[in-house]
């Protein structure tokens, strides 16, 4: 399941090779992070920060910088410096500057946040563009890019509604110039009441956690209720979860992560996996309940189980899935009907009797997929399930959102698993490189975005399908 | 008092040994014969019935491996009756003020009357240890009753020269970080912007005051003559420079880092020494005719994460013992901190300043205030006086009693930085 052109590229002779032939660079191998989160996710790595003016977020964005361990750079603006200088101050991370001129020669920062906010009339984009052309080069070899803006669709005034929005396609080329040396760039689009639910947001996507999502928007609203503190570590802690299809690749990978982080987890999978199932609850003290998701009981079974060993649900993880392609033409009505049956149908009626015994601030993560969001040739049981998921999410968050409980959904572009490796070779060669960072991602890269989302510092994030892709080619 | 019959621990009074550099003239004192000095010198100037003291806390920081009960062998070798109970404690460098608020503890919870905490630490005699490989190759053969002489050849030939028989020198490093506490104090300079101006000034300031201290005879009472081996009797502290200046300092050069801004100048050195204060509850001191110094009106213990900042905890000891206090900071007369190094104290006093801080590490709605580090440590501190790791604590608990009797002044606060990223602060009250 490893990548070989990754292997390849970390031979010191055959870099040197490569160098003195003028060859393609092979794909960066990207910085992840799998350990538990941290107090300080981006220590003591340099943080440069553009913006138009003093912002709404400025003092936000001081914080969350200088409390995630970076050090910021940021331009000579009295004001804009007195704010970082007053947060920074408590944190020994005090701002220095990020004139060029003043910087030395070798400086190169992990971070780029640029926050437009400010920005209403289309000439504004020149300052983007001028912040972004004088810095990209020096960003760091996975570094990370963050644009702050408003939504589009909030905006009253027509003109900054337009910039916002094209900001996105900014951000989505950027994303694609700087896919070679694993850095990513993604836009945050957040209103103006959500202001305090932006800091964990960015402390994950400005984080090592992050590392295979890029050229994506997110949407930060205040839309669900939220009433829990947000710890920095140990997210999860006293939390009880659910995961299906947690017996093995993405679903086990899930269930450690979201265990690692202190949650209680349930692991279902089909009667079938019961000896992978077992294995993994050992290894994370989980709990294993035996049933087929399709069995029209599977609900009810949850519900028992749940309320003799535990008091209700936190967080549901709808993980279990399965491929059965064929073309339209040749696809038997059993095959369809089982993909769309686990795929779909069976989360509308598991989830339905799940929301009773959900408490207040519980997370639901649906898996769908960039083939979902694109299509794809012989999927079409597939597409058809995955998009029906980002249809019930994006339906189901606003009936949920005064409970506090928020519903997303993550796309998982090509992830290196078992059931990728059984692709055809030629086609898993082409496809693996078709996204920014030139390489597949891993269960974990998944694992840590929906183990974010569960947190209670993503309640700025509901209704969203975010991306887990590496930015690939194909897909709006 | 709401409560007549609650008890309550006061300082009679303390005294201390010379702080001499390491590797000087208290080079042939153990850890345990500076401390046996410092309590004869506290029972010279504080005669009290040997069979009145109850019991005592020690502590060390370089424990001797064989003997790690310091208190205990400091009660033998000074002739006190054997009845003393005895411990030993190591917190790092807050060790003997946490000896100090044990022993109140203690007596307010009435398990004693009268109580003997302190600290001392031979810098000296730091332990060089061989290495483990060389024990675990050994042990097996000189431990097993069936070894043979061709056994101990044959274990001549497994040794490694290299690995096995060069001893491990000690250093002040972190475990954790593998960081020595310099290199992390010079990093805590770099983040806060504390130049290296700033620091000489502070160290300057330090040597001046305790010299000026010493030529007043301000220390007179605190310090305790020591008598070496060889007869001849130390009198005095040797590592203050009142007469060093900002130009002399300036030209030092970086002792952690390349271009760095910590020197030997603004930093405490390696310094033999110990310290010893003597409980009491109030009405057994007035009992026995003594006359308390102060009370501990409050502290508190802290860590920090020793991959940020290491040495910035007393920025949250010292507004936590206020706010158990129930104090402002218009409340505190005298503010003393230990000076690990200039940059550390410097870093500290700034961090206090913050909002931010204090709201998102403490939980309050409002900062200590910046202090101005002319208005801390008005005899001087670590830096000229020197650091005998377990003695500082007691050390500033014993200045700032006696200040707090000389000058009328009702209470001062104290703050320590410490090795694993600890803290401690407390605040005394005159009684």
């Amino acid at each position: 399941m490893s990548d070989y052109l990754i292997q390849l590229s970390k031979n010191p002779i055959i870099q040197k090779l490569i160098n003195t032939m003028g060859l393609p660079k092979p794909p960066v191998e990207l910085n992840r992070n799998n350990l538990p989160w941290e107090e300080r996710p981006f220590n003591d790595q340099p943080v440069m920060i553009g913006q138009i003016q003093q912002t709404a977020f400025t003092k936000t964005v001081a914080e969350t910088v200088v409390k995630g361990g970076g050090n910021p750079f940021i331009e000579k603006d009295e004001a804009i410096f007195d704010i970082f200088h007053q947060a920074g101050k408590g944190y020994g991370r005090l701002p220095q500057s990020n004139v060029i001129d003043e910087i030395h020669e070798n400086f190169a920062p992990k971070i780029l946040i640029f926050d437009a906010t400010n920005l209403h009339k289309p000439e504004g984009l020149n300052q983007v563009y001028s912040f972004f052309q004088s810095h990209l080069r020096s960003l760091a070899i996975c570094g990370r890019v963050v644009i702050l803006s408003q939504p589009p669709a909030t905006q009253t005034d027509i003109s900054a509604a337009a910039t916002a929005r094209a900001l996105e396609g900014f951000v989505r080329a950027m994303a694609r110039e700087i896919g070679f040396k694993g850095a990513t760039a993604n836009i945050v689009y957040v209103t103006p009441d959500a202001e305090s639910r932006l800091e964990p947001v960015l402390r994950f996507l400005l984080s090592e956690r992050s590392a295979y999502i890029s050229g994506q928007p997110l949407y930060i609203t205040a839309q669900v209720i939220s009433d829990e503190s947000i710890p920095k570590i140990r997210p999860l802690d006293g939390k009880t979860a659910l995961v299906t299809g947690a017996a093995q690749g993405i679903g086990a990978a899930i269930a450690r992560t979201i265990a690692r982080e202190g949650a209680r987890v349930i692991i279902m999978d089909r009667p079938s996996e019961d000896i992978p199932a077992g294995k993994l609850a050992a290894e994370i003290q989980g709990s294993v309940l035996c049933c087929d998701i399709t069995t029209p009981s599977a609900g009810d079974q949850i519900v028992e189980m749940v309320s003799k060993t535990f008091n209700g649900l936190d967080i549901v993880v709808h993980n279990a899935g399965i491929t059965r392609d064929k073309l339209l033409v040749n696809m038997k009505p059993e095959i369809w009907d089982q993909v769309l049956d686990v795929n779909f149908r069976a989360i509308l009626r598991v989830n339905e009797k799940l929301l009773p015994i959900m408490h207040n601030n519980a997370r639901i993560v649906c898996l769908s997929s960039v083939s979902g969001i694109a299509g794809n040739r012989g999927q079409t049981n597939y597409a058809a399930s995955k998009a029906g998921v980002i249809g019930f999410i994006s339906a189901l968050a606003p009936k949920v959102s005064d409970k506090g409980i928020a519903v997303n959904a993550v796309a998982p572009g090509f992830i290196e698993t078992q059931m990728t490796a059984r692709i055809p070779f030629v086609t898993q060669l082409v496809a693996r490189r078709l996204n920014n960072l030139n390489q597949g991602g891993t269960p974990d890269d998944v694992a840590e975005a929906i183990t974010f989302l569960c947190s209670p510092g993503a309640s700025g994030l509901t209704g969203q399908v975010l991306r887990i892709c590496g930015g690939a080619l194909i897909g709006a | 008092m709401k409560n007549p019959k609650k008890r309550r621990a006061v300082i009679i009074g303390g005294v201390r040994t010379p702080f001499l550099r390491a590797f000087g003239d208290f080079m042939p004192l153990s850890t345990i014969d500076l401390g046996a000095q410092a309590v004869k010198g506290l029972l010279k100037q504080f005669p009290i019935a040997w069979k009145e003291i109850d019991s005592m806390i020690w502590s060390g920081v370089i424990l001797p491996s064989a003997t790690v009960n310091v208190g205990r062998e400091i009660i033998f070798d000074l002739g006190l009756p054997m009845e003393i109970e005895a411990y030993t404690i190591t917190r790092v460098c807050t060790s003997s003020l946490c000896a100090i608020t044990l022993a109140a503890s203690a007596i307010e919870r009435g398990e004693a009357d009268v109580m003997i905490a302190g600290g001392s630490d031979s810098t000296s005699n730091a332990e060089v240890k061989m290495p483990q490989s060389l024990v675990h190759k050994f042990a097996p053969v000189v431990l097993s009753p069936k070894s043979t002489v061709k056994d101990y050849f044959r274990l001549l030939t497994k040794l490694n020269p290299k690995n096995d028989l060069i001893p491990q020198r000690p250093a002040i490093r972190e475990r954790l970080t593998g960081e020595l506490m310099g290199e992390s104090a010079e990093k805590m300079a770099a983040r806060n912007q504390i130049d290296r101006k700033s620091q000489d000034t502070f160290a300057m300031q330090s040597h001046q005051r305790a010299a000026k201290a010493i030529e007043t005879g301000r220390f007179a009472s605190e310090i305790t003559p020591v008598e070496l081996p060889n007869m001849k009797k130390i009198y005095a502290d040797n590592i203050v420079r009142g007469n060093t200046s900002l130009d002399k300092l300036s030209k030092l050069k970086p002792a952690f880092a390349k271009n760095g801004t910590l020197t030997a100048g603004n930093s405490s050195t390696l310094t033999d020494g110990a310290a010893a204060v003597l409980l009491m509850e109030f009405e057994k001191a007035k009992s026995l005719g003594f006359s308390p110094l102060s009370s501990i009106r409050s502290w508190s213990y802290d860590a920090v994460d020793p991959t940020d900042q290491l040495l910035i905890g007393p920025a949250i000891s010292m507004p936590k013992a206020m706010q158990k206090a129930g104090m402002i900071p218009m409340d505190i007369d005298l503010i003393d901190i230990h000076e690990a190094f200039a940059a550390q104290v410097l870093s500290v006093l700034k961090v206090l300043g913050s909002n931010q801080f204090a709201k998102d590490r403490l939980g309050f709605d409002k900062a200590f205030g910046e202090i101005d580090p002319k208005d801390i440590n008005i005899h001087g501190g670590s830096i000229a006086l020197g650091h005998p790791f377990a003695a500082t604590g007691a050390r500033m608990v014993i200045t700032m009693a006696n200040e707090l009797k000389l000058s009328g002044k009702s209470t001062a606060l104290l703050g320590i930085c410490g090795a694993g990223a600890l803290s401690a602060a407390a605040i005394l009250e005159a009684v």
